[in-house]
């Protein structure tokens, strides 16, 4: 029953599944399922094949609501219709389904503009983990002022557990902030570097655009480089566009005031 | 009648919805209690679960699930019963529910509550199942009667025969659906009021009332709308012999604002009293 209920053809199609036939040979499915009043055996699987999509459908359509809105209704179903088929639910929670979402969006041969759809869903995929991440006390600014100068070189930082930072191709967060627009005005889906914190703070999620110098600095640190190290790097890289001391301190700053950190380690 | 664990009536309830989180910690609405979908509080540690912490200061809470696949021929997941039972402990949960149903197999889960024949084997099958969940959860299980599309022509009982045995067998719970009931009988012809007088009434602690959606051919378990008076009168005649339980009406598609939810549920309230006001005459007397 579960190879029919799973099926993405119509019931026939599904009750002749190879899948369905390893379970029940289709002449005998009307010997194993009985029929009602008004419904034949296939018919009655059906009704919960109809379901099983649908729900795949909303429970991905809530977590993935802006690539749900940029490819329309019916190729965003047959691209869940696609993907559980690959990626079918093996955990207790539907919240878990849409995790590799992303990785097949970008390789999926039938999803329009799909480098910026697989983009869009990296940043609502990063939403959704920062949304659901364990709750961490972040550092005060108090807590920052009380760290000697002189241990500063080699201070590591923690970043907080609802965090992610992403380095993406497309304007994905710009489209996010349309998908509400009622005259229907969305950025074009051009290719346009850009670079995305996403974190939590007293349980709200927050999306913190960044420069690449910005970005590439705050990957050091999350990533544990000692201070002195990832500010060197940082006032090295860049070319023309090099950030100066009082852009990181800047930085540092909204980060901090931000809530991005947890911990130093010095 | 009590139920034969003493466990409360906890009055009329509603289910814990995300959309009515800001509405419930600003005004505080004076519910009874909440049920709470168990799987959408066990893998967060964000705000989900910061609001349930406020709401179980207030109000009492049941848990409900929907994955534990209690009929399935796959290994209970005891890393899902750990977390369960955690959540359980968290929340100073009365009791823990799921439903008489599978839900995958080969390690899948479809996310629907999939329909069991009624055998002699898949009755000894269960009942030792519910006793390994209750062992580990420490309480009995409490197991809803489902809603169902398909019949097995394998079955040699009924639901309701099934749901009683279960229950002697494995010592555990009811969670008596009536509208499932009424659904479950429009699809199979069978008659609903039969099934009610079948239930063993002091292992029911809970009752759901909820809406449904009449396709003609057959009738879906939507959780949607008000409850036909049909399905008030299987909850007039079933609270008749169970006595005053936990009542929770539930409501999951187009959910209506939080007052309107509750006004539906409290349709309840004249049932009980109905109840009650036979019992307080003769005490009178």
């Amino acid at each position: 029953m579960q190879a029919a209920v799973v099926h993405p053809g119509d019931i026939e199609a599904a009750l002749q599944s190879p899948r369905a036939r390893r379970e029940v040979a289709r002449p005998d499915v009307d010997a194993v399922i009985l029929p009602s009043a008004t419904l034949n055996p296939a018919q009655r699987v059906g009704i919960y094949q109809n379901m099983y999509l649908l729900r795949m459908e909303e429970a991905l359509g809530n977590d993935y609501p802006g690539l749900k809105h940029f490819l329309g209704d019916d190729a965003f179903f047959a691209l869940v219709r696609d993907y559980v088929q690959v990626h079918p639910s093996r955990s207790y929670t539907l919240n878990r389904l849409g995790d590799r979402l992303p990785d097949y969006v970008s390789v999926a041969p039938d999803v329009r503009r799909r480098d910026f759809c697989a983009d869009l869903a990296r940043l609502e995929r990063a939403l959704s983990q920062v949304f659901d991440a364990a709750e961490t006390k972040a550092l005060s600014a108090a807590a920052i002022d009380q760290v000697a100068p002189e241990a500063w070189e080699t201070a590591r930082l923690e970043p907080i557990a609802a965090f992610r930072l992403l380095a993406l191709r497309y304007p994905a967060g710009a489209y996010l902030d349309t998908l509400h627009d009622e005259h229907h005005r969305h950025p074009p889906a051009r290719r346009q570097d850009t670079y995305i914190a996403v974190y939590r703070r007293d349980y709200s999620v927050y999306r913190h655009d960044l420069t690449r110098g910005a970005h590439d600095l705050l990957a050091d640190l999350v990533a544990g480089k000692p201070l002195g190290r990832a500010v060197a790097a940082a006032l090295k890289r860049g070319g023309r566009k090099r950030p100066q001391p009082d852009d990181l301190f800047r930085w540092f700053r909204q980060w901090v005031a931000g809530g991005m950190f947890q911990a130093i380690e010095l | 009648m009590s139920n034969r664990w003493n466990l409360p009536d906890l009055g009329i309830g509603v289910g814990l919805r995300t959309v009515h989180f800001p509405h419930i910690l600003s005004a505080r609405p004076d519910v009874d209690w909440f049920e709470v979908l168990s799987e959408n509080f066990m893998d967060t540690e964000g705000r989900p679960l910061h609001v349930l912490e406020q709401v179980v200061e207030r109000y009492p809470v049941a848990l409900h699930g929907v994955s534990l696949s209690i009929g399935s021929t796959d290994p209970l997941d005891v890393e899902y019963l750990k977390k369960l039972k955690t959540l359980a402990t968290r929340t100073r949960a009365h009791w823990v529910s799921d439903h008489l149903c599978w839900t995958g197999v080969m390690g899948r889960n479809v996310h629907d509550l999939l329909p069991m024949p009624y055998s002699e084997e898949a009755l000894a099958h269960t009942v030792a199942r519910v006793r390994t969940v209750s062992e580990i959860l420490e309480r009995p299980l409490v197991l809803e009667n489902p809603s169902s599309y398909v019949e097995f022509a394998q079955s040699t009982m009924p639901e309701w025969e099934f749901l009683a045995r279960l229950a002697e067998d494995a010592d555990c719970g009811l969670l008596l659906d009536v509208n499932n009931v009424y659904v479950s009988a429009f699809n199979h012809g069978f008659d609903a009021n039969a099934y009610i007088d079948a239930i063993p009434a002091d292992r029911v602690v809970q009752y759901h009332l909820a809406g449904h959606t009449n396709m003609g051919t057959h009738i879906v378990d939507t959780h949607s709308d008000h409850a036909l008076p049909e399905v008030w009168d299987l909850y007039a005649r079933s609270v008749a012999r169970t006595g005053l339980v936990a009542t929770l009406y539930e409501w999951d598609e187009d959910i209506p604002e939080f007052d309107e939810l509750l006004a539906e549920a409290r349709k309840a309230a004249a049932y009980r009293a109905a109840l009650a006001a036979p019992r307080a005459l003769a005490a009178a007397r």
